[in-house]
């Protein structure tokens, strides 16, 4: 048996009339014409995505300009050339799948195709996120000394994870008008880019270079805001 | 199913408060909605319940859909998630209840060859048979399943070839040998 005598089978059976109850669907009207009134649809995609992009970026840069942006000062050119257009990438991919999550049928990415498994789920993004900054550190950070680890990584956690929150509730309610039909995925990508914007601040502020500080303590940032994100989703009944 | 260009225009007006556009979508996508939901092992009566509950989350969410996109996938996004909610919640009732409703109430046979659709879908594992369903029975493109499923072409692909090599071996064992 092949394929298209498959078909023929599958065709011929979904064929078949399929009658549904008229009192139904005139009950399903009736309920619908009851509070039937206009509705704006949402923004494109591509202009909710840029205000997340905006939003996550702003509040980065009002947290590092109020603790002193002490990292970028002294990055050198390239540096600064690879890092922060790398977190701006970064952080539109995760906005777009924010957006496509909040969207039934949400966007689908074409070009160039290897990244469509990416875009279609967020954990697969974040975790693209991480080995990719994970190499951006390993190429600009050699200096692998463990001085001050754990006690100059707590507050860098902690102050990438404070800015991540107000992200994560801008980015939350900038999508509130959406519609996720996986929880979880959505959270997933909203707490993404909130740890993005936390890790922007880290960067922008920590002039701690030392390789392993950068991996594990800024890095931690992004997971641990997208597991709150899926964990919070998954708490919330309603969207 | 109709063609998605026909619905789009319906939606928009739909969007703008127009309900005849809302009653015509409602006529135009039920018996396919009905049946996608039939072919999940769910009773009529059940089937029904889904489709009611689907409108009505249709309705809530209307403005999540983007005038110029597709219809169908949007809609069928908004279906499986409703399937797969009230199906969380009838297994909670159901381990509390000990009820099983399962068995349709309606099956749909294929005169020509005697086969039964749902029998023949039930062999599927549910990922498979949602795919199926949606690109054989629904009508849906490739593409639109992608969509509708959140997960890329070539995942489907993939869900629909594993789903025919079952489909072959169920078929063959049941005699089919064309």
């Amino acid at each position: 048996m092949k394929d298209p005598n498959i078909d023929e089978i599958l065709d011929r059976a979904a064929k078949a009339p399929h009658q549904v109850d008229p009192a139904l669907l005139g009950r399903i009207s009736a309920s619908l014409g009851a509070t039937m009134r206009p509705v704006r649809p949402l923004l494109p995609a591509a202009q909710l995505a840029a205000l997340l992009l905006l939003t996550s970026a702003g509040i980065a840069l009002v947290f590092a300009f109020a603790l002193g942006t002490f990292g970028i000062q002294k990055m050198d050119v390239a540096e600064i050339g690879s890092i922060f257009p790398a977190l701006g990438i970064f952080t539109w991919l995760v906005a777009l799948v924010c957006v496509a999550e909040m969207t039934p049928g949400g966007l689908r990415w074409k070009n160039p195709s290897i990244m469509e498994p990416l875009m279609t789920n967020p954990a697969m993004l974040l975790l693209a996120v991480l080995v990719l900054w994970l190499t951006i550190d390993a190429i600009f950070f050699h200096d692998y000394a463990m001085d001050f680890f754990v006690s100059q990584g707590i507050p860098c956690l902690r102050a990438g994870l404070i800015v991540a929150i107000p992200t994560g509730i801008a980015a939350w309610l900038l999508l509130g008008r959406g519609f996720a039909v996986n929880r979880t995925a959505a959270g997933v990508a909203a707490g993404t880019l909130a740890g993005l914007a936390g890790l922007l601040m880290l960067e922008l502020h920590c002039p701690n270079f030392h390789a392993l500080h950068i991996m594990v303590w800024h890095t931690a940032v992004v997971p641990i805001s997208g597991l709150a994100g899926a964990l919070l989703a998954r708490l919330n009944p309603h969207r | 199913m109709p063609p998605d260009a026909e619905l789009e225009p319906l939606m928009v007006r739909y969007q703008q408060g127009d309900l005849s556009a809302a009653s015509e979508l409602v006529a135009r996508l039920s018996p396919a909605l009905h049946r996608f939901f039939m072919t999940q092992f769910v009773s009529r009566r059940y089937a029904d319940d889904l489709l009611q509950e689907t409108w009505l989350r249709i309705h809530e969410v209307r403005h999540t859909y983007r005038p110029g996109e597709p219809v169908l996938p949007w809609l069928y996004a908004i279906a499986r998630h409703i399937r797969v909610d009230q199906y969380r919640k009838a297994r909670r009732v159901e381990s509390r209840e000990q009820q099983v409703e399962r068995l349709p109430e309606t099956t749909t046979v294929d005169r020509a060859t005697g086969v039964d659709l749902d029998a023949l879908l039930a062999g599927l594992p549910e990922s498979q048979r949602e795919v199926v369903v949606m690109l054989k029975v629904s009508g849906l493109s490739l593409e639109e399943v992608a969509r509708a499923t959140r997960s890329s072409v070539g995942s489907v692909k993939q869900k629909a070839h594993r789903a025919y090599d079952k489909l072959r071996e169920l078929l063959t064992s049941a005699g089919f040998s064309k």
